[in-house]
């Protein structure tokens, strides 16, 4: 999900509850990974649109991943 | 049946031996609602309650599944798995909703309302359940979902089981306690429910205090306390394993599978592993993937061991992974090995070509990255797809495939074309087509229709910017290359041509369209676009003037639309039309006959449009009856209910009561019309609001207070006449003729009004009109009390004396009821009283919409009456509504 830059393309970042072993880089397809303290994952990187998004957002749903929160950062 | 249907997706699921049964959960199920639904993210359990409440039901429930993906998204696809799930629980009463599927193209708003249609008559109780809904994105199928949850009878019970809120009215359904939700929470098992599954299902020794631990930590999740039942056995210390668990902080169910598998040979762990891309397995598509033999026993083996096996029929022939285990798989697989992942699928797409599944072959192929394949395979799978509304599919495929595949493949451009068309897109198109061009070495039949396609999409858009140009244009384009094209590409773009000139008042040469568009439309079978038709080609002959012609064109469809049954769409409209003719040549019994039928026939048999006609065409009718204020009730009603088509609105609803109200003496709100409408008696003319200009002379007219109206008013008469006249417009012509002898009368000129209205009694007798004249009440009946006294009365004359003569018209009711109504009659009549809308009253009275139906038909007839709201009137009169 690297994208080219686009007017509506954004950095975010996605919080899920539970940590994420090095395995799931591939599957976040150019997203990175962190594993914070409090037992929650972050995912950031940049999406190309809102569409992209919400890919990201069901593939989360699809693998049963507890949503808690999204914020998009400034550019 | 339109075309192959994979059968395990309709496949009933029985219930799984290893579970715990959760009675308060399934006695929640079985409470009456219009919706249940189950919404909770993957792995909760929601098609395990649903299986053991299905199976508390008892065998001689009837149950329709239909297990949902993303090719679903496809209304045809959509529809005909739901209504084969429904015809296979109960026989024959999808029949009728599976023949409209077939035909080319189908409507869904049909094959929706005649699904309910049967399911209402037929009575008997089914369970109609839609898993992993939430794979539904396409508004269009959301929209008929929601249609159904409106309109199911109380008998079909419809459950949805999703990972997300459908999107329809909950909170609405909610208050109205319409609606039964299990709900996340509601799905956890409770510390002893997982005590009875560890303990009592899986034969583990689990203390209190570990099952609570556990229970924190997975949060009451069943996909997850599987997976770690699983990996408990045969562990000689579970107290351990929970104590790890519990310490970790990896996300749940990805910590719990790498657990399962790391107990797994090595065999079983890659065949896990690889075969995670199918989307269902068997094991000769096991072996074909995995390179290996066996796979049949294998997968047995893992079902047997509980390792999220779904079986998809009752041979155990066909399973699927559940699909969060699915997705631990795939994400290990992608990490692994990700350079086999390509050949995997095209392991898989060659077995499934082989096996004759060209769908999921294509979806392999194209996941492979194998798009020479793919493009092959999908130019022998269009047309089939194309017919079976299966575009979003194509859609689908055609944006995944790179651009020089598609050219390279002949057929493609052209087919990929008619599909971004159908799909009511246009970009791309014109680029495909010379794609097309270029590899036929010239245009073809396909090509052309295409190319009609587009000019006719484009003549379209461009009618509802109003730019009239353009849309003639474009529209001439498409009805030249349709010539020699199919009936229906004839009749489009004829139809739409023909709207484009009645708008630009080339009114001969409109109907002359019209002609070809309605032959065309009839022997290509589409008889609604026919009837739909019939209304423009008789507005078009009304404004010529020619009577006899519109009559003669509702009866010809009328004809056609009684060849139909159930009801055509179209048909209650026809009868409005044929109604208003009825009425503006005097047999209003006639008119009031054609009106009822209308009403009989039902919302379904009525198009969009003839929600509001239906009313004004009533509303005329009051007021030539001599009730213009009710009138103005029912028009205010149509236009609440207005809605707009392609037809030029030349009878705009404003206007319309503008003139009902000058009838009811209510010249202020008139005069407020006029004022509003920003309308001069200077304006220049248009066929477009000559209307409303005849509707502002009258108006003008009618206004004593200032002499100066009334010389204006006939000075627009006048230029109104000249262009009509221009225009050749009959109709409007008469019209106009009659406000002339009026307004010469009304300033003395009493000689020439008279010869006006000679002229204008002499071109309106061939035709038949009458209300024309007395509907201008008073004023008008004494101008023809003169004419006759001047130039003797001919019967023509004195038909319109009489109807003029402004005597209240006789209902066409009895005095009295002949026949009492029935006890149960009664019960409907006062409930048609109420504000409730007809399904509620069904709902209330707990019959079908059918039988109420049947009761307000009779009730109708016997108070001779034509509507609810005259029903109700009636009954008042008649004191049938006093409280017991």
């Amino acid at each position: 999900m690297t994208s080219s830059p686009s007017t509506d393309s954004r950095p975010y970042e996605i919080r899920i509850a539970g940590h994420l072993d090095a395995r799931w880089v591939t599957w976040f397809d150019g997203l990175t990974l962190t594993a914070e303290d409090n037992g929650t994952t972050v995912v950031r990187g940049v999406l190309a649109d809102q569409a992209a998004l919400h890919g990201v957002l069901q593939k989360l749903r699809d693998a049963g991943m507890p949503l808690i929160s999204i914020i998009q950062l400034d550019v | 049946m339109a075309g192959p249907l994979i059968a395990t997706k309709l496949h009933v699921p029985t219930r799984r031996p290893a579970t715990v049964p959760r009675p308060r959960l399934t006695d929640r199920l079985s409470a009456h609602a219009r919706l249940i639904l189950v919404a909770a993210p993957a792995g909760f359990g929601k098609t395990s309650i649903l299986t053991e409440w299905l199976a508390s039901l008892g065998d001689d429930a009837r149950v329709a599944w239909v297990s949902l993906d993303e090719r679903d998204n496809d209304e045809g696809l959509f529809w005909s798995y739901l209504v084969t799930a429904l015809d296979r629980a109960v026989p024959g009463v999808g029949a009728a909703a599976l023949d409209l599927l077939a035909s080319n193209p189908p409507s869904i708003e049909g094959v929706v309302a005649t699904l309910v249609n049967d399911l209402d008559s037929r009575g008997t109780a089914i369970v109609l359940v839609l898993d992993d809904f939430h794979v539904i994105e396409n508004a269009a199928v959301h929209a008929g979902t929601a249609f159904l949850v409106e309109s199911l009878p109380a008998h079909v019970r419809l459950v949805i089981a999703s990972r997300a809120d459908p999107p329809f009215p909950l909170a609405r359904l909610r208050t109205r306690g319409e609606l039964v939700e299990l709900r996340g929470a509601d799905l956890r098992f409770s510390p002893s429910e997982a005590s009875a599954y560890l303990n009592g299902v899986m034969g583990l020794t689990v203390q209190d205090d570990d099952i609570a631990t556990l229970g924190d930590r997975t949060e009451g999740w069943i996909a997850a306390i599987q997976l770690a039942a699983l990996s408990m056995q045969g562990r000689e210390d579970a107290a351990a394993f929970i104590a790890g668990f519990a310490g970790d902080d990896r996300y749940v169910v990805d910590y719990l599978v790498e657990e399962v598998l790391h107990r797994q040979p090595d065999a079983v762990r890659r065949f896990l592993l690889e075969t995670s891309i199918l989307s269902r397995l068997t094991g000769d598509l096991c072996d074909a993937v995995t390179g290996t033999s066996g796979g049949g026993g294998t997968l047995e083996a893992l079902d047997r061991a509980n390792l999220f096996l779904v079986p998809l029929d009752d041979h155990r022939e066909w399973y699927r992974y559940h699909h969060l285990f699915a997705e631990m798989l795939r994400a290990r697989l992608l990490d692994e090995v990700p350079e086999r992942i390509d050949e995997l699928h095209l392991r898989a797409s060659d077995w499934f070509e082989r096996h004759g599944e060209m769908t999921e072959a294509i979806g392999h192929a194209i996941d492979a990255g194998a798009f020479d394949r793919a493009a092959e395979m999908i130019a022998v799978a269009m047309p089939g797809m194309q017919q079976q509304r299966q575009e979003l599919t194509l859609v689908d495929w055609f944006e995944m495939l790179p651009a020089e595949t598609v050219r390279a493949h002949p057929g493609l451009s052209l087919g990929f074309a008619g599909v971004l068309l159908s799909s009511g897109r246009t970009d791309g198109v014109d680029v495909l087509l010379r794609d097309a061009e270029a590899a036929t070495g010239g245009t073809s039949d396909g090509i052309r229709a295409i190319r009609a396609g587009v000019a006719l999409y484009r003549a379209a858009q461009a009618l509802t910017r109003v730019d009239l140009e353009t849309a003639a244009a474009q529209a001439g384009v498409a009805v030249g290359l349709s010539r020699d094209g199919s009936d229906i590409d004839r009749g489009s773009s004829a139809g739409l041509l023909g709207l484009i000139l009645w708008a630009r008042g080339d009114l001969a040469d409109a109907r002359e369209s019209w002609s070809v568009s309605l032959d065309s439309l009839y022997r290509a079978g589409h008889r609604s676009d026919m009837l739909g038709g019939s209304i423009a080609m008789a507005d078009i002959q009304l404004a010529q003037g020619r009577l006899t012609d519109a009559k003669e064109t509702y009866r010809r469809a009328l004809e056609v639309a009684a060849e139909a049954d159930p009801a055509l769409r179209g048909a209650a409209d026809m009868h409005v039309g044929m109604s208003d003719l009825l009425r503006e040549r005097g047999d209003l019994e006639g008119a009031h006959r054609h009106l009822a039928d209308a009403e009989a026939l039902g919302e379904y048999a009525g198009l969009p449009q003839n929600r509001h006609r239906r009313r004004i065409a009533a509303a005329r009718l009051l007021q030539t009856a001599g009730d213009p204020a009710s009138a103005i009730s029912v028009l205010d009603e149509a236009e609440r209910l207005y809605t707009a088509d392609f037809f030029p609105d030349v009878h705009p609803i404003p206007a319309r009561r503008a003139r009902t109200q000058l009838a009811a003496g209510r010249k202020a709100d008139a005069l407020e019309w006029a004022r509003r409408s920003g309308l001069s008696v200077d304006d220049e003319l248009s066929y477009l609001r000559e209307f409303e200009h005849i509707t502002l002379a009258r108006v003008r007219l009618a206004d004593p207070a200032d002499p100066s109206s009334i010389a204006d008013a006939n000075r627009l008469l006048e230029r109104l006449l000249h262009a009509a006249e221009q225009g050749e417009r009959g109709g409007s012509v008469l019209e106009l003729l009659v406000l002339r002898s009026l307004a010469l009368h009304k300033i003395g000129r009493a000689e020439e009004a008279l010869d006006a209205l000679q002229r204008t009694v002499a071109l309106a007798e061939p035709e038949g009109y009458v209300r024309l004249f007395a509907d201008e009440g008073g004023p008008m009946a004494r101008l023809l009390a003169a004419l006759a006294k001047r130039d003797g009365e001919t019967a023509y004359l004195r038909r319109l004396r009489t109807a003029a003569s402004g005597v209240r018209q006789p209902r066409p009711a009895a005095p009295r009821l002949i026949d009492a109504l029935s006890d149960r009659e009664l019960d409907v009549l006062r409930l048609l009283a109420s504000e409730l809308a007809g399904p509620e009253i069904a709902r209330h009275l707990t019959v079908s919409l059918n039988t109420l139906r049947t009761h307000t038909k009779n009730i109708y007839a016997k108070l001779g009456v034509t509507s609810r709201r005259e029903a109700v009137g009636r009954a008042t009169e008649l004191g049938l509504l006093t409280t017991k």
